[in-house]
């Protein structure tokens, strides 16, 4: 008998300890995507903040200017310089009987005489760059006026030209004082007008009125003379008119200024002040939108007094809203934008762009010549300056923003028309001469606002759920809990917002002490039931042992809601009635006693609305998280505790809390992410209005509303837009820093909490 | 004296749902002595142990039938309070879990929580429970380090502390050296054989060796019935029961 040879025994496959290709591949394939995805996140949120950093910085960035060549004309130096719209052909005035223009392109002169100015003696000159109007007195107490026009002359080749013309005005008496007219100043509101001038001792106003004639152009007359002199306390040193034809400013040699006022038909003084001690300001000058007037100092000073309602008053007055540096030695010039309220000035041979609102200095420069007279052209494109010996030079001027900076958007401004510094947002408005009004302040609060007052509402909420879901509820009661706290947190917020505006808004209007009652009562009765319910006997509570309290609990706090709910008016009537001042009735109504008893506002869709309608929409998020975090707890930690013999809550309060502290605070900070970015919402259930304080009935507009409301209005490029993406960046930053601290807490309390 | 029914369990029988995982368990537990309760895993010996301080009523879905008394006190009686029950039995489970707390807050947790907060009494117990524990040397300069800090063994003689700080009257210890090793399992179980001195203490063990060491009497579960009770010595050297010896000779786990 051979040995028993062993079984047959499969040789084993060779390529069993070999990886398969397709394994290998999909792997490092894999692995590839993932890093090549991980990379694309972090691209993208960097190319983001680029981008927005991008649009933001031009806000801040200065004016350029670019100085062309000089242009040299003969003659001496001219009282005016003026320009066209499109800063091409400057012209000069020096007093005499004709006006130059200059190509500024090729220096080709042209001279235009000016016929009414043939063989009299100008004694004053004034100049409106608005109308391109030049007023003059004359030695024999005349005064009057011409314009210069400019058409524009297209030739058969397409090619633009640009032709000045002389427009002659007519020529008014001078009633008052004698000699020659030494000031003079022409307000041209259209139909109304006023002619200031200086005579000799005497002072006079003369009102022109325009009257459309059936054929032919409309006639300037004389409508009436008022004489000023007794109303002047020295000799006239300058005055100015107001563009709107209404008002005039008078600086007598003491130093002061008098602020005469168009009313009924005759000029009321209505104010003296002496901007600058005894010493009369050099010049005055109005500012595009005629409220703001730039005092210059003899020793340079320059101040802007502007027309606002002093605290008490009924009446518009002028009063010091800004200071700006002195201008150094020399003679003082002076240009204003008829785009903006920038302004050119100088003396000697410094010269600044200042910016009236911001009161900021936009640019600064030197001259190679001392300046007699500067202007803007009508885009402030350009602006010119004329010299002594008859130079003439453009300079190219670049300041899309001049309204922005860091104290327009974060400090308090002092705009025109008002009367004190504040923090303000009105991007847009009617008139032309309308200045926006950037301060984000508004807007940072409105979004904490938004935020405290939905956290105030939503953090106790989903906390004590989160608690009582994690740790008291019957599992059986958690399964249905938390998909039903899930399903809320997708309802779109859009849906939520429509909601608080349309429905809870007016319903809970006239409803506001029954909802404090509930809010005071609902707490207050679940913690007495806990009270009376631990006094039961042992035998009745084990009925509804093991979280299944809440089925006793229900049906005490449903009563006692409902009874807070329906005890509101009662409460209405004795602790919020209204006095009606006028009438003597006293009517209980909480939207009328608001307003009485705090001096705040009350709006139907207020904090109130928002601070519910976005609690709801965050409590999910807190809540799951939250959740989460406690249920995850581990049970050894719990069962130790409960075998030491501490009852539920303390087993919540010393050990599952603690231990879930960082998720929980990790489910706080999305919530509040949550809630600072949540925009439709707030959008729907507020008015929107950029208010600075934190009154709980009254709206807000967040950053993220602002941006939704107004960005599809913001034309791209301009100030307006680039400060809705500054907001961005302020949310943005907001977030991350808030988020940032929030970890670094995070990790700490996790350090403090580690588990082994 | 002591008294050979401290802890009588009484036709026991405890359902998880529909499962049933003991079938009236009838056994007597002395005071001041060690029993050891073993079996292979799932025969319900764990569950045994966990109904002595009702700690399976934190699961849903549990129901009883039978009694378990005390030193004389029923477990379900309607008029007591769990948790003032779970302050007469001390607990320690088979991972160490300390809270995240200092080692003087450990020990104290079970004052705490019952209000107790005058120092010089939480002083006091904590170096006895220390002590009791053979933990005090070790410790006595880290009282206020977390308890993190301490290694494995240390951790676990430390919840022995924690557990024993009340001075319970009864000790329930669900398999406490399964995660040490084996000095530390040493350690715990010489201070098993000191702290019986003082407590009842019911011990749930897989390992034979460490029964027949420290208790004093074994009981044998297999499939949620007691299938033998008696002395160590008995039950390892001269098994009754068929299965017992199968059991404590590797038969099966």
């Amino acid at each position: 008998m051979s040995p028993a040879t062993p079984p047959e025994r499969p040789s084993p496959d060779p390529q069993r300890f070999e990886v398969s290709r397709g394994t290998l591949l999909l792997d490092r394939a894999m692995t590839q995507l993932i890093r090549v995805g991980g990379l694309a996140v972090i691209l993208a949120v960097f190319g983001i903040f680029l981008f927005i950093v991008k649009e933001i910085i031009p806000l801040f960035s200065a004016a350029e200017v670019e100085a062309e060549e000089v242009v040299r004309t003969p003659g001496g130096a001219p009282a005016v310089l003026g320009v066209d719209e499109w800063g091409t052909k400057p012209f000069l005035y020096r007093g005499g009987d004709e006006v130059v223009v200059v190509d500024i392109r090729d220096g080709a002169r042209e001279v235009l005489p000016v016929p009414s100015l043939e063989g009299v003696e100008v004694t004053a000159v004034s100049y409106d760059p608005v109308h391109r109007r030049v007023a003059v007195g004359l030695a024999d107490g005349r005064v009057g006026s011409f314009r210069v026009n400019y058409q524009t002359e297209f030739d058969d080749a397409g090619g633009r030209r640009i032709v000045a013309a002389v427009e002659a005005e007519p020529w008014f008496e001078v009633g008052v004082g004698e000699g020659p007219v030494k000031a003079l100043g022409y307000g041209d509101g259209g139909a109304e007008r006023i002619l200031v001038a200086a005579r000799g001792n005497g002072l006079a106003a003369l009102r022109l009125g325009q009257k459309r004639a059936l054929i032919g152009k409309p006639k300037l007359t004389l409508t009436g003379t008022s004489d000023l002199s007794g109303q002047v306390s020295a000799e006239v040193a300058t005055t100015v008119a107001s563009q709107n034809g209404k008002a005039a400013l008078v600086a007598t040699a003491d130093g002061k200024v008098s602020y005469f006022l168009v009313e009924g038909g005759e000029l009321v003084l209505k104010q003296v002040f002496a901007p600058f001690g005894d010493q009369p300001p050099v010049r005055m000058d109005y500012l595009f939108g005629g409220v703001s007037v730039a005092m210059t100092g003899a020793s340079g000073d320059q101040k802007v007094y502007s027309l606002f309602r002093p605290e008490g008053s009924s009446e518009r007055l002028f009063g010091e809203t800004k200071e700006f540096a002195g201008l150094g030695e020399g003679r003082p010039f002076f240009a204003q934008s008829l785009r903006n309220k920038s302004f050119l000035t100088g003396a000697g041979r410094q010269l600044s762009v200042r910016h009236l609102t911001s009161g900021a200095t936009r640019w600064e420069g030197e001259l190679e010549f001392e300046p007699v007279a500067a202007t803007f052209d009508g885009k402030t494109e350009h602006f010119f300056i004329a010299g002594p010996q008859g130079e003439v030079q453009r300079f190219e001027f670049d300041d899309p923003h001049p309204e922005a900076g860091w104290r327009a958007f974060f400090g308090k401004v002092w705009y025109e028309g008002g009367s004190e510094p504040v923090y303000q947002w009105q991007s847009t408005g009617g008139s032309d001469d309308f200045e926006p009004k950037l301060s984000l302040v508004p807007l940072i609060i409105g979004s904490l606002k938004g935020t405290f007052y939905a956290l105030l509402f939503s953090v106790p909420v989903a906390l004590l759920a989160a608690v009582f879901s994690a740790a008291f509820l019957p599992h059986d009661m958690k399964r249905v809990v938390k998909p039903a706290m899930e399903i809320m947190a997708s309802l779109p917020s859009v849906v939520l917002g429509f909601l608080a505006g349309i429905w809870l808004a007016p319903i809970i209007e006239d409803k506001v002490p029954s909802i404090l009652l509930v809010c005071l009562s609902l707490p207050l009765s679940a913690l007495i039931f806990g009270v009376v319910w631990s006094r039961q006997p042992r035998q009745v509570r084990a009925r509804f042992e093991g979280g299944r309290e809440w089925i006793v609990l229900l049906p005490v706090v449903l009563l006692v809601s409902w009874a807070a709910w329906s005890l509101g008016p009662v409460l209405e009537k004795v602790a919020f009635v209204y006095r009606d001042e006028a009438s003597g009735r006293a009517i209980a109504d909480f939207r009328l006693w608001w307003p009485q008893a705090t001096g705040l506002s009350f709006d139907q869709r207020n904090s109130l609305v928002v601070g519910f309608m976005m609690g709801f929409a965050v409590i999910p998020v807190i809540f799951t998280i939250a959740e989460d975090a406690l249920s995850n707890v581990p049970k050894t930690l719990t069962a130790a505790a409960s075998a030491l013999g501490a009852s539920r809550w303390q087993v919540v309060r010393s050990i599952i809390i603690p231990v879930a502290s960082p998720g929980i605070f990790s489910a706080l900070m999305i919530g509040f992410g949550r809630a600072v970015g949540e925009t439709m919402i707030v959008v729907m259930a507020t008015g929107n209005t950029p208010v600075t304080e934190w009154n709980i009935f009254s709206g807000m507009r967040t950053l993220s509303a602002n941006i939704a409301v107004e960005l599809p209005e913001a034309a791209p490029g301009s100030t307006h837009y680039r400060t809705l993406f500054l907001g961005a960046l302020v949310l943005f930053l907001l977030t991350f820093f808030l988020n940032s601290v929030a970890e670094v807490m995070r990790q700490r309390l996790r350090e403090k909490n580690k588990l082994v | 004296m002591t008294r050979e029914d401290f802890i009588a369990v009484d036709r026991f029988s405890f359902f998880y749902g529909e499962k049933q995982a003991l079938h009236d368990i009838d056994m007597r537990i002395p005071e001041r002595r060690v029993t050891a309760l073993i079996g292979p895993s799932g025969c319900g010996k764990s569950t045994l142990l966990r109904n002595m301080n009702r700690m399976n009523d934190l699961i849903d879905g549990v129901r009883h039938r039978g009694d378990i008394r005390l030193n004389g006190q029923s477990l379900y009686d309607p008029k007591v309070e769990v948790i003032s029950l779970r302050k007469r039995v001390g607990m320690v489970f088979q991972k160490y879990n300390p809270f995240a707390k200092t080692v003087y807050e450990n020990v104290v947790f079970s004052l705490r929580v019952a209000g107790r907060n005058r120092k010089r009494e939480l002083d006091e117990v904590v170096e006895r429970s220390l002590r009791s524990a053979a933990l005090w040397e070790e410790v006595k300069d880290r009282l206020h380090d977390s308890a993190f800090g301490l290694s494995g063994g240390q951790q676990q003689r430390l919840c022995i502390a924690r557990a024993i700080a009340n001075q319970p009257e009864i000790l329930l210890m669900d398999e406490p050296c399964a995660a040490l090793d084996p000095t530390a399992t040493l350690k715990i179980e010489s201070l098993i054989r000191e702290l019986k001195e003082q407590f009842t203490i019911v011990i749930v063990t897989h390992n034979m060796e460490q029964a027949t060491r420290c208790s004093d009497r074994t009981a044998f579960l297999y499939m949620g019935r007691l299938i033998e009770y008696g002395d160590t010595k008995q039950v390892f050297e001269n098994p009754r029961e068929d299965e017992t010896e199968a059991y404590i000779s590797g038969k099966f786990s």
